[in-house]
């Protein structure tokens, strides 16, 4: 029974690892997130910005590049992946043979397991080996644990949308239609929804006091010490609760969006502190990776409930479906 | 007589409400083992839905199918696995070789590893493209293509094959070929079904024919019962062939009772007549004082087009 999906892996895979497309994703990813840790350590060098943990903060810096590249993998992997055998006619061929519907899905989602797995893995240690070389920065046990977790999530994160343009793949006739949708609702996570969650802070808190932006503005210069002196408490206090509400806002609006639990969940692992302060500030400690994944728990469940939902959803859809 | 096929009744309906289409309207089909079966109605007559539903790939609405004495609706694999089947519409991996297609299609067959190759590359010479077998599918013509879809349908080595429109897009030459394909494949002993809406290439090697529209069989049978059925509604036509030069004189034969019709060009003379009397003509010229001019007096069939338009008619 799981012989024939497995055949169908067999072929998909050795047809992924050797297409452009994912060469071409994986190409760009390290190019961007390389080139991305040139600012962070320009950032050391200046001295600038204090380098609590320099490995830790390259690593933040390579994960935001992650932020894009993994869904944009997961989509590339599968928008075509049913409409397409559907649109060449392969499909055909392939369901007259002595096989069940879900041999075909159950090959492509094992065949896009490994290869996301693979592709997320071997470039993220590519580019973090070479971020240490180019910086030479130290790394300790703590750093590869982070990262070997930071890997894992992207993973899932990766799949996640793998599962939500496999399910649009299953019912589309039409893989441009099937990619027009995927990316539509990337973009709506990744760019549209922290807009609007921007527009609806601004309309029912209001604007930001300016007194209150100055407030920051200058409390901002002395990194990380809200005591700054010249400023008033009360003043102080008034930015801070306005910040706190805008983020709490902000978390609800953003709920819907897997890229913010998978950013809530890098965030942490890398520290940055997003609690009521917003703004991402670098906390000046790191908090130990039990509490990272204790206080990112919901973001954890959000982020692996989410593909194994759409999933499920593929597999119903296209086992159920007929088609001559 | 086993049947290789036999539908029960089968209804299929697409879509709901405002949108239904009644593509089916209750099937009864019977395809007898070791036949050429064709199926023959115009685009959009429910040939292709027919064969999806043998094959498993649909559900039926309502009725049932019988395959090699396998229920389509609950044992579909096991049919799929005894049954080569050329899709209507199909295509291959283009970036893939000829015979990379059919080994990788032969393993979903479940034909042993050890033997996929041999097979593939017997079903590749069968059709004729074996100096292409490593050429990659994207190089193909639309009729080399099409003859890989005959490959692969072989590649199991089914007892009942089923072609969907397999003529179409190639030239005489290929359909010419296909033809001989099917007559050998027969000859072996196999059941071919094929539906087809250009009947004139395929309909001299049908055995069997049913004629679909609109979702119902008009009418099935052998192929000397469709004729018979023609003959009898449309008249029974002989020619007679006279040495070259020569006349025979006609009032005997324009005095049989059921004569309708005599045309005479050349050395030939066509009889039109309600009823079967191809014996009492023969025995009326071999008696006659003129038989040394006759030199041949056969019936002729009705042709796949007449008996197609007389069924699409109404009978
Ligand atoms: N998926 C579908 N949804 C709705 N109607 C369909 C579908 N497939 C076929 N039909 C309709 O069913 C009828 C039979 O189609 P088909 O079996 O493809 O005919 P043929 O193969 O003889 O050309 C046609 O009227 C067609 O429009
Ligand atoms: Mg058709």
């Amino acid at each position: 029974m799981m012989k024939n999906a497995f055949s169908i892996a067999r072929k998909e895979f050795t047809d992924t690892i050797t297409s452009k497309r994912l060469w071409l994703i994986a190409g760009i990813f390290l190019l961007f997130s390389i080139a991305s840790t040139y600012s962070t350590s320009f950032g050391f060098m200046i001295g600038g910005q204090q380098a609590v943990r320099p490995m830790v903060q390259i690593a933040s810096t390579i994960a935001s590049t992650m932020a894009y590249m993994a869904p944009l993998l997961g989509i590339a992997l599968a928008f075509d992946a049913i409409s397409g055998e559907r649109e060449r006619g392969t499909l055909r061929i392939l369901l007259s043979r002595p096989i069940y519907r879900e041999d075909v899905i159950n090959g492509k989602i094992i065949s896009a397991l490994a290869v996301i797995g693979l592709t997320i893995a071997v470039s993220s240690l590519a580019s973090v080996s070479v971020s240490i070389l180019l910086h030479k920065v130290a790394v300790t046990l703590d750093d590869v644990a982070r990262i070997c977790i930071f890997i894992v999530f992207s993973i899932v994160l990766s799949f996640a949308y793998y599962a939500f343009s496999l399910f649009i793949s299953t019912f589309s006739n039409k893989s441009s239609h099937s990619l027009i949708i995927s990316m539509g609702v990337w973009i709506f996570f990744a760019f549209i929804l922290s807009i609007i969650s921007s527009f609806v802070t601004i309309a029912v808190l209001g604007s930001p006091p300016t007194r209150a932006i100055a407030v920051f503005n200058r409390t901002r210069r002395g990194f990380g010490n809200f005591t700054s002196p010249g400023v008033p408490a009360s003043e102080l206090e008034e930015y801070l609760s306005y910040m706190r509400k805008a983020a709490e806002i902000s978390s609800i609006i953003q709920a819907f969006s897997i890229n913010y639990h998978y950013t809530q969940i890098t965030d942490s692992l890398f520290g940055f502190a997003t609690g009521p302060l917003g703004f991402g500030q670098r906390e000046r400690t790191i908090a130990s990776i039990p509490t990272v994944l204790s206080t990112r728990l919901i973001d954890i469940i959000v982020l692996i409930v989410f593909p194994i939902v759409f999933l499920v959803a593929s597999y119903m859809v296209f086992t159920k479906r007929q088609e001559k | 007589m086993s049947l290789a096929i036999e539908t029960e009744k089968l209804v299929k309906i697409y879509g709901n409400g405002k949108s239904m289409v009644k593509a089916l309207n209750s099937i009864d089909m019977k395809v007898p083992k070791a036949s050429v079966f064709g199926l023959f109605g115009p685009n959009g007559s429910g040939k292709t839905t027919l064969i999806s539903i043998l094959v498993g790939l649909l559900l039926p609405t309502s009725g049932s199918a019988r395959v090699l004495g396998f229920d389509a609706a609950k044992h579909s694999v096991e049919i799929r696995r005894r049954v080569g089947l050329l899709p209507e519409g199909f295509g291959f991996y283009d970036h893939m070789t000829a015979l990379e297609n059919l080994t990788f299609l032969a393993t979903l067959d479940g034909i042993p590893s050890d033997q996929r190759r041999k097979r593939a590359l017997e079903a590749l010479e069968t059709v004729g493209l074996k100096d292409r077998a490593d050429a990659k599918v994207s190089t193909f013509s639309r009729g080399m293509r099409q003859r890989l879809g005959v490959a692969q349908a072989l590649l199991k080595d089914p007892e009942l094959l089923i072609f969907d429109e397999p003529t179409v897009g190639i030239d005489p030459e290929g359909a010419a070929e296909f033809r001989n394909l099917v007559r050998r494949m027969n000859r072996e002993g196999k059941t071919i079904l094929l539906s087809t809406h250009l009947l004139y290439e395929v309909g001299m090697i049908c055995t069997h024919a049913a004629i679909i529209r609109e979702g119902r069989l008009l009418v099935q049978g052998s192929v000397d019962e469709l004729c018979h059925s023609v003959r009898k509604e449309k008249g029974f036509r002989y020619e007679i062939r006279v040495k070259p030069g020569s006349e025979i004189p006609l009032q005997e034969i324009r005095s049989m009772p059921s004569v309708v019709e005599i045309t005479q060009s050349d050395n030939r003379v066509t009889i039109l007549s309600k009823n079967d009397i191809g014996s009492s003509l023969f025995s009326l010229i071999t008696k006659s004082p003129y038989k040394d001019l006759v030199e041949s007096l056969t019936p002729v069939e009705p042709s796949w087009e007449e008996i197609y338009r007389f069924y699409q008619e109404g009978g």
